[in-house]
């Protein structure tokens, strides 16, 4: 079975996050049950991969984190996107096109 | 869980004590636990839960941007510390019990030296010839030839072991915790050893008490030489065991110190307790020799009054002194 390249997803990681934030503020572990869920098991992205777009995001101001207590008394850190964030996300979707379009004439597909 | 928790300690052992760093620690542990609780949830084996969620976790290199630091693992390569395996601290563990046990012995052979003056004395007196307690004399110097010749021999044991002092050295997580428990499953063994010394101490003077108001003045070699001596021989065990008792938990604190504070690994708990730091540099001589400057005292008071029949006392105030002492000269 062919895994993804963690080389090409990298650029991409931010978006992935992002996108799952769109919805509602998020920790940790549910980001990336959510990413594996959407992927299909197709995308299981790291811990350390999640905690360093975290950090990295919230640097540039594309997320926001505060902690709260789960139900099980769990302190946990949440992230919020931020109107930066989502102006990011958008900018990155057209990127994506662009980039899916010209890469697509260079494949030669078996459909 | 616990695995989980070693295997993230490890891997954090020697980055440097940083908030920053704390924060990651802190975070992908929580995250990890969040993915094993529902693993084991989902019915997942707990091995085959611990296996997913650490082949999941990622390349702590990936992090090094947010931890302010260029790159983790060359990072960790550069680190030029002695990793002591677990072998090697059991082995010096049963060097240092082995290097205190002579130490003890010489001390208790110290203690016993004024036992022959005083009987051989009291003999002397008794049948009215002064040249037997010569005797007495010349065993007296055996007795603290023998045990400075112990003294050496437990400095000799430890040659090996020098480098610990010299270069900077460092244990893992797991030998950390393994060395933390054992110490707490050698307490119990410590403190019957130490409580058996403190009563033998305690009753060393019950022998001359008891036979002076038995016999009176009427046995002389008894009650002034063979019952003092008791003193000396019940003062001397029990200060033995009270050296002896403690013998291991030197060597585990000392193991437990060798990691840099400045590092993850060195901010582990019980290393945190007994990282000791002086006042001063006299301070730390003192303590560092703290037996052999009460040896130095004791046999200078001792040569200069010849009342052998109370400077021992020096070694159980020696005793009770040194904590005191210690939390004195102790960086708070």
């Amino acid at each position: 079975m062919i895994e993804i390249s963690s080389d090409v997803i990298r650029g991409y990681n931010d978006t992935i996050i992002l996108f799952i934030l769109l919805d509602e503020p998020s920790y940790g572990y549910d980001i990336s049950k959510k990413i594996r869920a959407l992927s299909e098991d197709k995308y299981i992205i790291k811990e350390t991969t999640l905690y360093s777009a975290f950090t990295r995001m919230e640097k540039n101001g594309y997320v926001e984190s505060y902690s709260q207590s789960a139900e099980n008394g769990k302190k946990r850190t949440y992230y919020k996107i931020t109107e930066l964030g989502k102006k990011y996300y958008e900018e990155k979707c057209q990127e994506w096109h662009l980039t899916k379009e010209v890469v697509e004439h260079f494949i030669r597909g078996e459909q | 869980m616990e695995t989980i928790k070693n295997y993230l300690e490890t891997m954090f052992a020697n980055l440097p004590n940083t908030l920053e760093v704390k924060k990651a620690k802190d975070e992908l542990y929580s995250m990890m636990e969040d993915k094993f609780t529902e693993l084991i949830g989902e019915g997942k084996p707990e091995n085959e839960a611990i296996a997913i969620v650490i082949s999941e976790f990622g390349n702590l290199d990936e992090i090094s941007e947010s931890l302010g630091i260029n790159n983790v693992v060359s990072e960790m390569e550069t680190t030029d510390r002695r990793l002591i395996s677990q072998n090697e601290c059991d082995n010096y563990i049963a060097d240092s019990a082995r290097r205190r046990f002579f130490n003890s012995l010489g001390i208790l052979l110290c203690i016993f030296s004024p036992i022959g003056p005083i009987i051989f004395g009291s003999i002397g007196n008794a049948v009215g010839i002064d040249a037997i307690e010569l005797i007495g004399v010349i065993l007296l110097f055996i007795c603290i030839a023998a045990g400075i010749s112990l003294f050496m021999i437990a400095s000799f044991l430890m040659r090996d072991w020098k480098f610990l002092d010299k270069e900077l050295c460092t244990i893992s997580y797991s030998t950390a915790e393994y060395l933390a428990r054992e110490k707490e499953d050698s307490q119990s063994y410590k403190l019957v050893l130490r409580t058996l010394g403190i009563v033998l101490c305690s009753i060393s003077f019950l022998p001359v008490i008891i036979l002076d108001t038995i016999l009176g003045s009427s046995f002389s070699i008894i009650t002034e030489g063979f019952a003092p001596a008791l003193i000396f021989i019940g003062a001397g065990i029990g200060v033995f065991f009270i050296m002896f008792s403690g013998a291991k938990d030197a060597a585990f604190d000392k193991l437990l110190s060798l990691n840099d504070t400045t590092t993850v690994a060195g901010n582990y708990e019980p290393v945190k307790k007994v990282k000791k730091e002086y006042v001063s540099r006299a301070a730390e001589i003192l303590m560092k020799d703290y037996w052999k400057t009460v040896l130095a005292i004791y046999l200078i008071l001792s040569f200069t009054s010849f009342n052998w029949g109370s400077t021992w006392l020096i070694w159980p105030i020696a005793g009770i002194l040194r904590k005191p002492l210690t939390e004195i000269f102790l960086k708070k």
